[in-house]
């Protein structure tokens, strides 16, 4: 009976340590937001986002150079991204099942999917800046169109892999054509799946800053030139938090709650889809 | 007269979404005996199987009424050891449950969970299980192999023998043989009638004609009550009640 | 396809002027000289990841189990989402955070504090020497740990959740404890999916640049001391890329681009590997 009863505490120990890891992992979570909270709200003001930077040392500024050149950098490479990983998924769920071709894109995607990001950065300075000999906003889309499109191939293949085949055959019955069945049916099943995949890899690469660092660089001016060097948020809150200067980094705190608010923000909203889509 | 090993007496279960799942069941089961509960899918007697060793505490929410009398005691109070409950009243599960280890450490983890640990004993101990279970024969050679190498068949054999390991003194089985294919079946179906003369056995079957081969008792059950419970062969030839005598004849199923 | 091809071609002239074996070995990493060696990044790379990876499995699978079997039934979804959301937090913000809070407090309470203690020890003091800035090896490993605990407790949770629970239910029917399931009938039978999952959180270690830019300093040394700056090959290239002044400078560069390419690359085929098996095993 002795031993019995050692077993038991072993077990209730044992659970004891697993509950402190999970406080443990969520104390992190805690302390992180928290600080980019208080720190960022201090911050906060109205110039950031009005405002330019100015010049090295000079109090003031905002960082709307920053701001805006990110959101056109993510459009840009989500408007690249998207398409080209949806039809992706889509050739391998539909036309594609079972034959070899598509292990082999399924395989180069996952390869994709784990190359660094800073990897795809040199990679596209290597055929994009070098050869035009600047860096551009451009590159800093396809830097991370590059990225996303492997996310967004596997979710949509997934998704659509879950629509029935019946579905589709009865879609065949009354006589639609393979395209038609897909816009109209196929897609319509898994929309909510694939939007939710989109959305994910849009937080995902929001928050990136090592593809942009040799493609888009940085820009201190305002620009919406995509053919010149162009700003982006999280280049910038490197630049920033590494300098030497106290306004900087206070903009670097700022800059980063806004990205994780965002970030966190569409995170919350994919995962709120799924929910709620899978409880009907 | 027939020593009981277990009493049902009064035995209402709810789960936690406050389903009414067994009402009033109030049975004996006889000493060295095979016990057979039948009835349609639904019917509860799954339910009323896992009171026996209390599996329905795994899951929050499920209540107890009434009792279940073992040895003396009512095996439904708060105030039991279930690990040693467990070990008196085992189970075997529907389909074949190897543990992730070898066919030896399958059959010794029962025995080493209560501190056995001298090789020799365990030896001797899995060899007297695996020989009481049928099994001896077809993997001595392979006591140290994965389990998952061993057929369907020999699998849930083997969960027989890991769960007689620890000389229980009441053996329930589960539907035992709906994954298995005739030949295993009729193998086991011989094991649960050579068990009986050491153990007592509750078996519960959606096979109407495996409960009338192998059993002594039978109880038939509908909607989670206790509608008829006596002898097998009085059961399948002279039933007393309507819906026992409609069951029996397939009238529904 | 058409990176490796390019990384390849970028760093032929580095290759052609070093070799394969002279370049991972030397130490050297000298602009003027014009002598690059790969060793000293790779060092680096090693250790952080390494040792982020010891502070982040046990934690990640005390998470993962304290998910599926310890938490009530109403807690599991909440610290569920919690987890995804750290997962969320992209690796900037973890290495910014780790410049101005965490390494501050390294530099004044912790390392201090380990100096004292595991320092005095004989065998792990020189794991301890040095002026504890807070910008070193610790530092950049303990971040890195913080950021892989999440997805790693992720794939750890799946895996034990494909766990059939009629194994489970055998194991509690011959009378075992609750630990006693995990440890001897989840955790084996999980074991591959869950491996799986540590080396793909192994490549994510790898390749991470920004949590750990932040805090590294980009010394091109190997040091036995963790309090030390060193560099990773992800940090190198983060700071000296825009910066190659020479041909051989870049293509140093690109060269430790491509080992890092095929680093994360080999660790994604491992991890397929063991993934593949535990699907294979046990039916998906």
């Amino acid at each position: 009976m002795n031993y019995q009863k050692v077993r038991i505490l072993k077990s209730r120990l044992a659970f004891i340590v697993s509950t402190l890891t999970a406080l443990f992992g969520i104390f992190w979570l805690v302390f992180i937001i928290g600080d980019v909270l208080i720190h960022g709200i201090g911050a906060l003001n109205i110039n950031l986002f009005i405002k330019d930077p100015t010049p090295a040392g000079v109090e003031g500024g905002g960082l709307r150079n920053a701001f805006v050149g990110h959101l056109l950098i993510t459009l840009f490479a989500t408007l690249m991204g998207v398409p080209i990983g949806v039809l992706g998924g889509t050739f391998l769920a539909e036309y594609a099942r079972d034959r070899r071709i598509a292990r082999f894109i399924s395989i180069l995607s996952d390869i994709m999917v784990s190359v660094p990001g800073l990897v795809v950065g040199i990679f596209v300075y290597a055929i994009l800046v070098k050869p035009l000999g600047h860096f551009s906003g451009w590159a800093g889309s396809v830097a991370l169109a590059i990225i996303m499109i492997p996310v967004v191939l596997r979710t949509t293949e997934n998704m659509l892999s879950l629509v029935p085949w019946t579905i589709r055959e009865a879609a065949f019955a009354l006589g639609a054509p393979y395209y038609k069945v897909i816009i109209q049916v196929v897609y319509r099943g898994a929309a909510t799946g694939i939007l939710t995949g989109i959305l994910l890899s849009i937080a995902r690469v929001t928050g990136e800053a090592a593809p942009l660092l040799f493609t888009a660089f940085n820009n201190p001016f305002f620009s919406i030139n995509m053919n010149e060097p162009m700003a982006s948020l999280t280049v910038t809150i490197f630049q920033y938090a590494m300098g030497p200067y106290d306004s900087w980094h206070a903009q670097a705190w700022a800059g980063a709650l806004m990205i994780t608010v965002f970030i966190l923000f569409i995170t919350l909203i994919g995962r709120l889809i799924i929910k709620w889509r899978y409880k009907r | 007269m027939m020593e009981k090993a277990l009493e049902v007496k009064t035995l209402n279960f709810y789960y936690a979404g406050k389903t009414h799942a067994l009402k009033n069941i109030n049975f004996p089961v006889y000493k060295n005996s095979v016990t057979a509960l039948i009835g349609p899918s639904g019917c509860g007697k799954t339910t009323l199987l896992r009171c026996f060793n209390r599996m329905h505490d795994l899951y929050p929410g499920n209540r107890y009424e009434g009792e279940i009398i073992f040895n003396g005691i009512n095996i439904l109070s708060d105030r039991i050891d279930l690990i040693d409950l467990r070990s008196r009243i085992g189970m075997v599960f529907q389909k074949p449950t190897p543990f992730p280890m070898t066919v030896f450490d399958n059959i010794a983890y029962g025995l080493r969970l209560k501190g056995i640990k001298k090789r020799s004993e365990l030896s001797e101990r899995v060899e007297e299980a695996l020989k009481q279970a049928a099994l001896w024969d077809e993997v001595k050679d392979k006591l140290h192999a994965s389990a998952y190498e061993l057929s369907g068949g020999q699998q849930q054999r083997l969960c027989i023998a890991r769960a007689l390991a620890v000389k229980p003194e009441v053996l329930l089985f589960d539907e035992p043989t709906s994954a298995l294919d005739p030949i295993s079946t009729g193998k086991i179906e011989e094991l649960v009638i050579a068990l009986k003369k050491d153990i007592t056995i509750i078996i519960v079957t959606h096979n109407m004609q495996q409960a009338a081969r192998v059993s002594d008792w039978t109880g038939f059950m509908m909607l989670g009550e206790l509608i008829e419970f006596g002898r097998t062969d009085r059961i399948f030839t002279n039933p007393s009640e309507k819906l026992t005598e409609e069951y029996i004849t397939g009238r529904f199923g | 396809m058409g990176i490796l091809y390019v990384l390849f071609s970028e760093s032929s002239l580095s290759i052609k002027r070093f070799g394969l074996l002279k370049f991972i070995t030397s130490i050297d990493w000298d602009p003027v000289k014009e002598s690059f060696g790969a060793a000293a990044a790779l060092y680096g790379t090693l250790v952080t990841t390494v040792l982020a990876l010891i502070i982040a499995i046990p934690v990640a699978i005390g998470i993962a189990i304290f998910v599926t079997e310890v938490a009530p039934n109403f807690l599991r979804g909440p610290v569920g989402i919690a987890i995804e959301l750290l997962a969320a937090i992209p690796s900037i913000i973890y290495g910014m955070w780790g410049l101005f809070t965490l390494a501050p407090i390294m530099a004044g309470y912790v390392e201090p504090f380990l100096q004292k203690t595991i320092g005095k020890l004989p065998l792990l003091s020189i794991l301890f020497e040095g002026t504890p800035l807070g910008i070193d090896l610790f530092t950049a490993s303990t971040i890195l740990g913080i950021m892989i605990i999440p997805f790693t407790a992720s794939i750890s949770r799946e895996a034990f959740a494909l766990t059939p629970f009629m194994v489970k239910e055998s194991a509690y029917a011959i009378g075992a404890t609750k630990w006693e399931v995990v440890k001897d009938v989840v955790l084996p039978y999980s074991k591959l999916g869950v491996i799986g999952g540590i080396v793909i959180s192994l490549g994510r270690a790898l390749g991470e640049t920004m949590a750990v830019a932040f805090v590294l300093g980009n010394k091109n040394q190997i040091t036995a001391s963790l309090l030390d700056a060193a560099a990773t090959v992800t940090v190198k290239l983060a700071n000296e890329f825009t910066e190659a002044d020479s041909d051989i400078y870049l293509s140093s560069l690109y060269y430790l681009a491509l080992l890092l390419f095929i680093m994360s690359f080999l660790v994604l085929a491992i991890a397929k590997f063991f993934l593949l098996k535990a699907q294979r095993r046990y039916g998906g």
